[in-house]
C-alpha cells in the first residue's frame, strides 16, 4: 500500500502548484516539496525491509484480461532509483524557487515536474511491464512539457519536439518489445519475466524482442545514434536538465538495462549490441564534450558518454559489471546534478552559459567554484571522490572482458574514454573557474542566495563522503541493488579506495596525464577537430525527416492525384492481383466434368455478332448514335440467345426491353453532342487494354471453371411447382408474380421511383443555369425539313390498335404462355412511343389526356391491393389464388388473383415509359422555341 | 412463423426506418426551414432507437428466416454506430446552417444510411448483407455531393459514387461466386457446412477474395482507400465527420461478422487477405499523412491508418481479436468525434478553414480548445495513458496471442511513424506564434460533444470496465462456447 502511496503522491502533488502559486512563490516551491519529501519519507521507511533482501509488493487489479495490473514491488534497483528521483527531485525543487524569474510561469513548472516525478518513480516500482510503459510514455510527455517550458525560445520548440519524436518513439517500439517479452515468459510481471531468463533466451522471439527493447532503452538514454535530442534539451531551464536530463529520466534507459539483465544478458548478441552501442557513445560524445563552448552542452555531451560507459558495463553480461554500473549511476548522479546546478548557477549569475566569455570565477564566487570544481573532480575521476571508485571499476572489468577475441580492445578504448573525460571535466573546471578574472562578463557574478548553493552543496558532500568512505556509505546500497540486477549473484567484492597497483591503476593515471595533456593542448587540438567535417545531428535528423516528407508528398502527388480514372485504375489492378494470386495460388481451377457442346453455326454467328458489336463499340464509342445502335445490336443478340435456350419469354421481355430503352436514349442523346471528347492518351488507353484484358481474362476462366462443373439447377422445383403452387405454366410469369411476387412489388416500386426521378431531373432542366443553357442550345447537324414524315404517322396509326390488340392479348395468356404484365406494359408503351415519335408530342397528348403518374401511382396500388387481398383469404402477403373463367369469344382461360398484380406491373411499366418520354418531349419542346425564337431573330436581321 | 417475434427482434431497426419516413414526409410537408426541427427529431429517434436496443430483451435470435441475426456483438457496434451518428448530427446542425445548406433531406438521409448501418451489422445472409452495404451507401453518395453548387463537393460525391458502384459490383460478384459453390445464401448454414468440413473450393476463395475487397472498399482499407482523402476533403466537414465515424464501424462490424461467422472455419483462406490489408493501410495511413496539409485530407489517411490497426484484430481471429476490434472502434468513435468537433470549430471569420496552419497558437488564443485537440492527438498517436494506447495494446496483444509477430511490429512501427505527424499538430497549436483566432462562440452543443469526448479519452484508464466489458461480451458471440 505505501509503495502505491509513494508512486501517487507526486500526482497528487502536481494538483497543487497551480493553485498554490496564488499564495506566494514560497509557499509554491514548499508545498509542493511537501509531497515529495513525504513519498521519500515513506520510501525511507521501506529501507530496512529492503537492507534484509525483502522484495515489497502493492498489487491492485486494473485491467487483468490483458495482464495489466497495477502491481508495483520495490527492490534494491527500485530502492535505489527511487532514493535518486525523490531526493534529487527535492533538491531541484528548492533550487529551482531560486532559479526560476518573477516572469516566469512557477506554478506550471512544478505541475510538470512532479508529473514527472510520478511518473518516474512509476516506472522504477512497477512490477508490470505494461504498467512499467505507460509510466515510460509520460516521462516522454512531461519531459517534452519541461523542454518547452520557455515557449518564446525557438531552440526550445525545436528541442522539446525533437526529445519527444525520439524517445516518445523509442518508447512505442518499447511496447512491441515488452509485448514480446510477455508472450514468451508468459506473463506480463516482471517477478515472473525476470525468473523466466532461459526461457526467454532460447526463444525464436529473443532476437526481435531485444532489438525493439533496447532501441527504447538507447532511445531514452540518448545512446548513439539516437543521442542526438539531449544536448537540444538543454534548451530547458537548468532545474530540468539537472533533474531529468542527467539525474533521472535518461537513467530509465540504463535502468531498464539493469532491470531486465537477468532476462536478457548473458547472450553473445547482449554483449555486442549493448557493448558496442555503449562504448562508441562513451568515446564519441567524451570527443565531443571537449570543444563544447556551451557550459550545459559540455555536461550534456559529458551525459551522453557516462550513459554510454553504463550501458557498455551492463554490456558486459559478469555480475561485477553490473555492480560497477550501478555503483556509477548513483555518483554520476550526485556529481553531474550538482554540475548541472552548478552551471545553472553560472548562467543565472553571470547571465551567459559561453565558456569563452567566462573565466575566473573562482574568485567572484568562491562557493559555486569550489563546489563545482570537487564535482568537475570527481567525473574527471580524481582519487578520494567517488567518480574515481566506479571509474576503477570500469577499467578492472575492461581489462578481465575480451572482445571480437581480442584482449587489447576494450582496455585501450575505456582509457581513451576516460582520457576524453578528463579532458572536459579540466576544460569545464579550468576556463570557467580559473584564470584571471574578467571585466567583460555580461553581468557581474557573485555567490548566489544560501538556498541555491544548498542543494550544490548536500550533493557534493555526498560525492565527497561516498569518495572517502565507500565501503561504509556506498557499499551495502550498492550491494542490494546489484542483487536486485544480478538476482542474488552479488560477487564478494568491497568498495574501496585502494585495490593496490592494479592495471586498472595504470590505465588511470595514463588517463589522466592524458587527459590534462590533452588539456593543455586545447587550441591544437581544437584545430585537429575542425580539420575533419563533423556532422550534426540536428541537421541530419531534420534533413531525414524533411526527405521522409518529401517523399511521402510525392508518393501521395503520384497515388492520390484527384484522378478517378487512376484510383479506378489502381482498384482494378489490386483485385486482378489478389484475384489471379488467389488462382493461381491453390491448385488451379480446370475444366470441370461436364464434357463442352459442339460448336453449331446460329452460337458461332451469334458470337460472331456480340464480339464484333461489342468491338466496335470499343472503337466508335465517341459517337454517340453509332454506339447506341451496336448496344441494340447486342441486345438483339442477347434476346435471340434467350429465345436459342428455349426461353421464348425472356426473349420478349428483353426485346421490348431494348426497343423502349434504345428509343428513350435516343430522344435523350439528342440534347447532348454527338460526339464525345477524346481525353484518354494512347498510354492510359494501353493501361486500360491491359487491364481489362487480365480481368476478362479471370473472368473467362472462372466462366469456363463454372460451367463445366455440374450444378444442381433450381429449375426443376419451379417446373415441378408452377402449376400446382402458382396456376400457371408460364414459370417466369409464375415466379414474377407469385413465388417472387415480393420481389416484382418492389421492383414495379423501384421503377415508379426511377420514373420520378426521371421527372425530378428534366424538370430541373427546365429552369435555372440548365435552363439557361437549354435557350441557346443549337442542334448539331442538319434539322430534318419534315418532322413528321407521312408514311411513319400512317404506318403507326394503323399499327396502334393491332399493337394495343396484341398486349392485351399476351397480358391475358401471360400465366400460362410466354407473356405478362411486364411485356404487355412494354409492348403498349413501345406503340404509344411510335405515336408521339411520328406525329409529334402535342398531337399525342391532345389525344391522350392520362396522367402518368397517377398511372404507376394506380399500379403500385393494384398490386398491393392484390398482395392485400391474400390476407382475408388467410393466407400470406402476395399468396395468389386462381380459378377458370370460360369468355365467348377467347374461350376458356384461367383467372387467378395474380392477375389483379399483373395489371399492377402494366400500368407502372406505361405509367414509368411515359412519364419518361413526356418530360423528355417537354425539354425538346422548350429547346425547339428556344431554336426557332432564335431563328427567327436572324432572319429578321438578315431582312 | 410468427411475424411478431420478428417485428420484436428487429424493433430498433424497424422503428428507425419509420422514424426516417415520417420525418421525410414531415420535412416534405412542412418544406424548407424545417431543417432544425426535423434534425433535432432524428436525434431524439436515434435515441430512442438507441434506447430500444438496450432494452431488447432477445440475445442470440435470428429473425425473418435467419436473415437478420441478433447478438450482443451486433448490440455492441449498434450502440456505437447509433452513438456516432447522434453525436455527428448534433454537431452538424450549426454548420449546416452556418453553410447555408440547412435541408431537411439531410438529417433523414443519414438516417436512412444508419439504418443501412443496423442492417449491415445484423446480416445473417449475403442478401441481406447487400440490402443494408447498399442503403447505407446510397444515402452517403447523395449525403456527400449534398452541396451540388460547389464543385468540391459534387466531385467527392460522384467519385464516391463511382469507385462504391464498382466495389459493389465485385462485393456482388463475390457473393455470387459463393453462393454458386456453395449453394446457400445464409450465414448459419455456410458456417455448418464448414463446420463439417465443407469442401473449399478455388472458386469459392475467389468468391471470398472479391467479397473482402468490396468490404475493404467500406472501410476505406488499403488498396480500395483511393476515394477517402478526396471526399473527406470534398464534402462540407460535418458530413465528413459523419463519413469517419458511423460507416467505418458499420463497415468493420460486417467484415467481422462475415468472416467470423460463416467463414469462421476458414481462417486460413483469409487471414492472409486481412493480414496484408491492415499491413498496406496502416503504412499507407502513416506515411502518406505526413506530408499533408490539410487537416481534413490528414484525418482521412488517420482514418485509413486505423482502420489498419483495428484489422490486425480481425487478422488474429481469435475472441480476443474481436474484443479488441470493439475496444478499438469504441476508441476511435470518441477520438474522432472529438476530433471532428474542433475541426468544426475552425472558422477564422465567419469562414471555415482546414490548413494545419490554422491551428497555429491555438493554446494561446482558445487554450481549452487546444487541451482537448492535444489530447485527442496524444491519443491517436497511441501515447499511455490515454485512451488511444489501450486500442492498440489490445489488437497488439491479440496479435502477438495468435502468432503474428511481424504484423505486430509493423503496426508498433507504423504508430511510432505516425505519432510524428500527430505531434506536429500538438507543436503547431503549443509553440508557434498564434495566426488569427477562431470565431467564439462555438456554441454549447460543441463545448458539450468536445468536453464528453475529450474526458473519456483522457480518463479511460481509470475507469475502463464499461467498454471492455461490453465489448468482451460482444466478442463472445462468435464463441459460444468459449471461457
Amino acid at each position: 500500500m505505501n509503495l502505491a502511496l509513494i508512486v501517487l503522491l507526486p500526482f497528487i502533488g502536481a494538483l497543487f502548484p497551480a493553485f498554490l502559486i496564488r499564495s506566494g512563490r514560497n509557499a509554491c516551491a514548499y508545498g509542493t516539496g511537501v509531497f515529495t519529501l513525504v513519498a521519500f519519507i515513506l520510501l525511507l521507511v521501506q529501507a530496512p525491509a529492503v537492507f534484509s533482501g525483502q522484495v515489497i509488493q502493492a498489487r491492485f487489479e486494473w485491467l487483468p484480461q490483458l495482464g495489466l495490473n497495477v502491481n508495483f514491488f520495490l527492490d534494491g534497483l527500485g530502492f535505489l532509483f527511487a532514493l535518486l528521483i525523490l531526493g534529487i527531485g527535492l533538491l531541484i525543487i528548492l533550487y529551482a524557487r531560486f532559479y526560476l524569474s518573477h516572469n516566469d510561469p512557477m506554478g506550471r513548472f512544478y505541475v510538470y515536474l512532479m508529473l514527472f516525478q510520478g511518473a518516474m518513480v512509476g516506472i522504477v516500482l512497477s512490477d508490470n511491464i505494461l504498467l512499467l510503459l505507460i509510466f515510460w510514455e509520460l516521462t516522454s510527455l512531461s519531459s517534452f512539457l519541461l523542454i518547452g517550458y520557455w515557449r518564446h525560445l525557438p531552440e526550445a520548440r525545436q528541442g522539446a519536439r525533437m526529445a519527444l519524436a525520439v524517445t516518445g518513439g523509442g518508447g512505442l517500439a518499447l511496447i512491441g518489445g515488452m509485448i514480446l517479452l510477455g508472450q514468451i515468459a508468459g506473463s506480463y510481471d516482471l517477478s515472473e519475466i525476470l525468473q523466466a531468463g532461459d526461457q526467454i533466451r532460447s526463444s525464436s522471439l529473443y532476437i526481435p524482442a531485444l532489438l525493439l527493447i533496447l532501441t527504447g532503452a538507447f532511445a531514452k538514454s540518448a545512446q548513439f545514434p539516437l543521442h542526438f535530442w539531449l544536448p537540444h534539451a538543454m534548451a530547458a531551464p537548468t532545474p530540468v536538465s539537472a533533474y531529468l536530463h542527467s539525474a533521472t529520466m535518461v537513467k530509465a534507459g540504463v535502468f531498464l538495462l539493469a532491470r531486465v539483465w537477468p532476462a536478457l544478458s548473458g547472450t553473445p548478441e547482449w554483449f555486442y549490441i549493448v557493448t558496442s552501442f555503449g562504448l562508441v557513445t562513451m568515446i564519441i560524445s567524451a570527443w565531443i564534450a571537449i570543444f563544447k563552448d556551451d557550459l550545459k552542452g559540455l555536461l550534456a555531451f559529458s551525459t551522453v558518454s557516462h550513459l554510454g560507459l553504463i550501458t557498455m558495463l551492463f554490456g558486459f553480461g559478469t555480475p561485477l559489471a553490473a555492480m560497477a554500473g550501478v555503483f556509477h549511476i548513483l555518483n554520476h548522479a550526485t556529481f553531474k546534478a550538482a554540475l548541472f546546478m552548478s552551471a545553472g548557477i553560472v548562467d543565472h549569475e553571470a547571465h551567459t552559459r559561453d565558456i569563452r566569455r567566462l573565466g575566473g570565477l573562482l574568485f567572484l564566487m568562491p562557493i559555486t567554484a569550489t563546489l563545482a570544481l570537487v564535482a568537475a573532480a570527481s567525473m574527471a575521476g580524481i582519487p578520494l571522490l567517488n567518480g574515481f571508485i566506479s571509474k576503477e571499476m570500469m577499467l578492472e572489468e575492461a581489462v578481465h572482458t575480451t572482445y571480437l577475441g581480442q584482449d587489447w580492445i576494450l582496455p585501450v578504448f575505456a582509457t581513451l574514454g576516460a582520457l576524453f573525460s578528463v579532458a572536459y571535466a579540466a576544460r569545464f573546471a579550468f576556463h570557467t573557474f580559473l584564470g584571471p578574472v574578467r571585466d567583460d562578463y555580461p553581468h557581474k557574478p557573485h555567490d548566489p542566495p544560501f538556498g541555491m548553493w544548498l542543494p550544490v552543496f548536500i550533493l557534493v558532500s555526498l560525492v565527497v563522503l561516498i569518495g572517502l568512505l565507500p565501503g561504509l556509505i556506498a557499499e551495502p546500497l550498492v550491494k542490494i541493488t546489484t542483487d536486485a540486477v544480478t538476482g542474488g549473484n552479488t560477487p564478494d567484492y568491497h568498495l574501496s579506495i585502494w585495490h593496490g597497483f592494479t592495471p586498472a591503476l595504470f590505465m588511470s593515471m595514463i588517463a589522466l596525464a592524458g587527459g590534462l595533456t590533452l588539456m593543455a593542448l586545447y587550441l591544437p587540438a581544437k584545430s585537429f577537430r575542425e580539420r575533419f567535417p563533423r556532422p550534426e545531428a540536428k541537421v541530419i535528423f531534420e534533413a531525414i525527416i524533411e526527405a521522409i516528407a518529401k517523399v511521402s508528398g510525392q508518393i501521395t502527388a503520384l497515388a492520390h492525384n484527384g484522378s478517378l480514372q487512376r484510383y479506378l485504375a489502381v482498384m482494378v489492378s489490386a483485385i486482378i492481383a489478389v484475384g489471379f494470386a488467389g488462382y493461381l495460388g491453390s491448385t488451379p481451377l480446370g475444366a470441370g466434368e461436364r464434357a463442352m457442346v459442339p460448336v453449331n453455326w446460329p452460337g458461332l454467328v451469334a458470337w460472331v455478332l456480340l464480339v464484333a458489336a461489342l468491338g466496335a463499340t470499343l472503337m466508335y464509342h465517341h459517337h454517340r448514335l453509332f454506339s447506341l445502335i451496336l448496344i441494340g445490336v447486342v441486345g438483339m443478340v442477347v434476346s435471340l440467345t434467350f429465345f436459342y435456350f428455349s426461353a421464348p419469354d425472356l426473349a420478349l421481355t428483353q426485346i421490348s426491353v431494348e426497343v423502349v430503352t434504345v428509343v428513350l436514349m435516343l430522344l435523350a442523346l439528342n440534347f447532348l453532342p454527338k460526339e464525345t471528347p477524346r481525353e484518354s492518351s494512347s498510354l492510359r488507353k494501353l493501361r486500360d487494354l491491359v487491364l481489362s484484358g487480365l480481368a476478362g481474362l479471370g473472368v473467362a476462366g472462372l466462366v469456363y471453371a463454372v460451367t463445366t462443373r455440374g450444378f444442381e439447377s433450381i429449375s426443376d422445383y419451379h417446373l415441378a411447382e408452377s402449376k400446382p403452387g402458382g396456376g400457371g405454366t408460364n414459370v417466369v410469369n409464375v415466379i414474377l408474380v407469385d413465388f417472387r411476387g415480393f420481389d416484382t412489388f418492389g421492383e414495379i416500386i423501384v421503377l415508379g421511383i426511377a420514373a420520378l426521378a426521371i421527372y425530378a431531373l428534366l424538370d430541373s432542366a427546365l429552369h435555372g443555369a440548365a435552363q439557361r443553357r437549354l435557350s441557346k442550345w443549337v442542334p448539331e447537324g442538319v434539322r430534318a425539313m419534315d418532322p413528321h414524315p407521312f408514311i411513319l404517322v400512317i404506318a403507326t396509326r394503323v399499327l396502334l390498335p393491332l399493337a394495343l390488340m396484341v398486349g392485351v392479348y399476351i397480358f391475358l395468356r401471360g400465366h400460362n404462355q410466354p407473356g405478362g404484365g411486364f411485356i404487355a406494359g412494354l409492348v403498349v408503351s413501345i406503340a404509344l412511343l411510335m405515336q408521339y415519335m411520328a406525329s409529334g408530342f402535342s398531337w399525342a397528348q391532345h389525344r391522350l389526356k392520362l396522367d402518368y403518374h397517377g398511372l404507376i401511382g394506380a399500379g403500385v396500388l393494384a398490386a398491393g391491393l392484390t398482395g392485400v387481398g391474400a390476407w382475408f383469404a388467410g393466407r400470406p402477403f402476395l399468396t395468389s389464388d386462381y380459378t377458370y373463367v370460360h369468355l365467348p369469344v377467347i374461350g376458356e382461360f384461367e383467372l387467378a388473383t395474380a392477375l389483379g398484380f399483373d395489371v399492377g406491373v402494366f400500368l407502372t411499366v406505361v405509367g414509368a415509359v411515359m412519364v419518361a418520354l413526356a418530360n423528355l418531349s417537354r425539354v425538346g419542346r422548350r429547346a425547339d422555341a428556344a431554336y426557332e425564337a432564335q431563328e427567327q431573330a436572324t432572319d429578321g436581321k438578315e431582312a | 412463423m410468427n411475424i411478431g417475434n420478428d417485428i420484436l427482434t428487429a424493433l430498433p431497426e424497424i422503428f428507425l426506418a419509420c422514424s426516417a419516413i415520417a420525418l421525410l414526409m414531415l420535412g416534405v410537408f412542412r418544406g424548407e426551414g424545417s431543417s432544425r426541427l426535423i434534425m433535432t427529431l432524428s436525434v431524439t429517434a436515434l435515441i430512442v432507437t438507441l434506447g430500444l436496443l438496450l432494452m431488447g430483451p432477445t440475445r442470440n435470435t435470428s429473425a425473418f428466416n435467419d436473415l437478420f441475426a441478433n447478438d450482443g456483438f451486433g448490440d455492441f457496434m449498434k450502440m456505437l454506430v447509433l452513438i456516432g451518428a447522434a453525436l455527428t448530427m448534433v454537431m452538424a446542425q450549426r454548420y449546416i446552417e452556418r453553410e447555408q445548406m440547412a435541408r431537411f433531406e439531410l438529417p433523414v438521409l443519414l438516417l436512412f444510411s444508419t439504418v443501412g448501418m443496423l442492417m449491415m451489422i445484423s446480416a445473417n445472409d449475403l442478401i441481406a448483407l447487400y440490402m443494408g452495404v447498399e442503403l447505407q451507401s446510397l444515402a452517403l453518395y447523395v449525403v456527400a455531393a449534398i452541396r451540388r453548387d460547389t464543385l468540391r463537393s459534387s466531385e467527392a460525391g460522384l467519385k464516391y459514387f463511382v469507385l462504391g458502384s464498382l466495389s459493389s459490383g465485385m462485393l456482388l460478384y463475390g457473393l455470387s461466386m459463393i453462393y454458386g459453390f456453395t449453394g446457400t445464401t445464409n450465414f448459419t448454414t455456410l458456417a455448418e457446412i464448414f463446420a463439417n468440413g465443407g469442401e473449399v473450393s478455388l472458386g469459392l476463395t475467389v468468391g471470398l477474395v472479391f467479397l473482402s475487397a468490396g468490404l475493404a472498399f467500406k472501410i476505406s482499407a488499403v488498396p480500395f482507400h483511393m476515394w477517402t482523402p478526396d471526399v473527406y476533403e470534398g464534402a462540407p466537414t460535418a458530413i465528413t465527420a459523419f463519413f469517419a465515424v458511423a460507416p467505418k464501424i458499420a463497415g468493420l462490424a460486417l467484415f467481422v461478422r462475415v468472416l467470423m461467422g460463416p467463414f469462421g472455419e476458414l481462417v486460413d483462406q483469409w487471414q492472409q487477405i486481412i493480414v496484408f490489408i491492415a499491413v498496406a493501410s496502416m503504412l499507407v495511413g502513416a506515411l502518406a499523412a505526413i506530408a499533408q496539409n490539410n487537416i481534413k485530407r490528414l484525418m482521412a489517411y488517420s482514418s485509413i491508418g486505423n482502420m489498419g490497426y483495428a484489422l490486425v484484430g480481425l487478422a488474429a481471429g481469435t475472441q480476443e481479436g474481436i474484443r479488441a476490434v470493439g475496444v478499438y472502434m469504441a476508441i476511435y468513435l470518441f477520438m474522432n468525434v472529438g476530433t471532428f468537433a474542433v475541426i468544426l470549430c475552425m472558422r477564422v471569420n465567419d469562414r471555415m478553414v482546414e490548413r494545419i496552419d490554422d491551428l497555429k497558437g491555438l493554446s494561446r488564443t482558445n487554450p481549452l480548445i487546444a487541451l482537448a485537440l492535444a489530447i485527442f492527438m496524444f491519443s491517436m498517436a497511441g501515447i499511455p495513458p490515454l485512451a488511444g494506447f489501450f486500442g492498440k495494446l489490445y489488437v497488439f496483444l491479440a496479435a502477438v496471442e495468435s502468432g503474428l509477430y511481424i504484423l505486430a511490429v509493423i503496426g508498433v512501427l507504423t504508430s511510432v511513424i505516425s505519432a510524428f505527424y500527430y505531434l506536429r499538430i500538438i507543436k503547431v497549436m503549443y509553440f508557434d506564434e498564434p495566426s488569427e483566432a477562431f470565431d467564439q462562440p462555438i456554441g454549447r452543443e460543441m463545448a458539450v460533444v468536445l468536453t464528453a469526448t475529450s474526458v473519456i479519452v483522457l480518463l479511460f484508464f481509470i475507469m475502463p470496465s464499461p467498454i471492455l466489458e461490453s465489448a468482451s461480451a460482444a466478442a463472445e458471440a462468435f464463441f459460444p462456447a468459449g471461457p
